[in-house]
């Protein structure tokens, strides 16, 4: 990793405002890295044994179907925190990952992380904290899409 | 009451498939054309013989003719979308507020649209192109349901070039789509901006509008920063029938575009 990886870290909209004592422990369980477009970050069905916090570049989650190409569920970016499933059983991806433009992010080893959760649980509370923000979010922007929004007419209401 | 406008003629000059059920019309007047518009503005586009809607103007102010998205959802909607050149519809108008880009000059201008919510904010888009320099920085981000239904996706790469950060993202990605897929609110998280120096202008589904508002609001911004583009039913066009009461409000005259934070507790008011 280039620089100080705590401040490095710290930048992060997952870590900002996190205390720095804490982002030194997150810190120690990272590692910066750089991929190119297409690089699969994990599969459907395989150990979710990390996750990631986006820098830069994108990430599309896809889920395969038979005869016909991926299905793009979202596409992650900057600032965005990648993989959900290792925070609880049976730690399996539910999607892929892949990038789509050359990409950087901390990875963070999962089971790492969910030890220093154990033996600090004021630590673990941030943590949990944060992620559950992270899938709020994702909940929220899910139910949008649920919605459908765009296919109501875009005109002034009314129009015959 | 005063006497509704009569409306004038203009003639179908060129006809633009954008979607599927969407159609750009280039109009020129035939007559004395109608008064000059700002972005944002709409007019009472009438179907001969079928009848009239309104539909915003998409359209730059230069010159005497008009450019009008129409996406068909209904009888007159459906006949002014199959308008070929030559073909002779009325016109009343402009009607309405602007969107008042130029009070973002030295200020972040972040337009956000969904779906053919794009059309009412080009006229803007395109002022604040034509002056890039008087503003921080111009951002567009447009939601769509998907790839096949994003309106002006030939002009993104001009806007681009022009100066402009323009971020796609859609509901469901088809046909290759390697792009965002999310929603347009996703996009707003992501993005840089100082929310002290942020005028952003938003049209859409009135839902979006108001998940895309409050999402501006948590970033920071001001709801007076903030403004929206309503939809009632537009009838008169000059604020004497009533079809389009908000509230205290008469949108063809006091809106469409208003600012979010009076918007916001009238949308706040089911079935208003």
């Amino acid at each position: 990793m280039n620089g100080d990886p705590a401040s490095m870290l710290s930048n992060h909209a997952f870590v900002r405002g996190m205390s720095p004592g804490y982002v030194e422990r997150l810190a120690d369980a990272a590692v910066e890295i750089g991929v190119p477009a297409g690089y699969r970050f994990f599969e459907e069905g395989g150990p979710a044994d990390r996750f990631w916090l986006v820098t830069a570049g994108h990430v599309a989650l896809d889920l395969h179907t038979a005869q016909r190409a991926s299905l793009i569920v979202e596409t992650l970016g900057p600032g965005d925190v990648m993989g959900l499933s290792w925070l609880s059983p049976p730690r399996e991806w539910q999607f892929g990952a892949e990038a789509v433009e050359p990409t950087t992010a901390f990875e963070l080893d999962a089971a790492a992380v969910i030890a220093l959760c154990d033996s600090r649980p004021e630590f673990g509370y941030q943590i949990v904290r944060r992620m559950a923000a992270v899938a709020s979010r994702r909940l929220h922007a899910t139910r949008i899409r649920v919605l459908d929004l765009y296919a109501a007419p875009g005109q002034r209401a009314g129009a015959p | 009451m005063s006497l509704q406008p009569v409306p004038v003629r203009y003639r179908v000059t060129s006809s633009q498939a954008e979607t599927h059920d969407t159609v750009t019309l280039g109009l020129e007047p035939v007559d004395q054309p109608i008064a000059a518009h700002r972005p944002g503005q709409f007019t009472m586009l009438y179907a001969l013989g079928i009848g009239e809607v309104p539909i915003s103007i998409s359209g730059g102010p230069a010159g005497p003719g008009l450019v009008q998205t129409i996406r068909s959802v209904g009888a007159v909607t459906k006949a002014l979308c199959a308008a070929a050149p030559g073909q002779l519809i009325g016109v009343r108008g402009p009607y309405g507020t602007d969107w008042g880009v130029a009070d973002g000059a030295g200020q972040h201008v972040i337009i956000v649209a969904g779906g053919i919510g794009l059309a009412p904010l080009r006229p803007a888009l395109l002022a604040a192109l034509a002056a890039p320099d008087r503003y921080r920085a111009i951002t567009l981000l447009i939601g769509a349901r998907s790839p096949d239904e994003l309106v002006f996706s030939g002009e993104l790469d001009s806007w681009r070039a022009a100066g402009a950060d323009v971020q796609v993202t859609v509901d469901r990605a088809t046909g290759g789509w390697t792009g965002h897929v999310g929603v347009v609110t996703q996009l707003l998280d992501r993005a840089e901006l100082d929310p002290a120096a942020t005028m952003a202008l938003v049209c859409g589904p009135e839902v979006m509008m108001r998940l895309t508002a409050r999402a501006l609001c948590a970033r920071g911004i001001p709801p007076g920063r903030i403004r929206v583009s309503l939809e009632r039913n537009m009838r008169c066009g000059i604020a004497e029938c009533g079809h389009c009461q908000l509230g205290p409000l008469l949108l063809c005259r006091d809106g469409p575009v208003i600012s979010y934070q009076r918007a916001a507790p009238l949308l706040a008011v089911k079935e208003l």
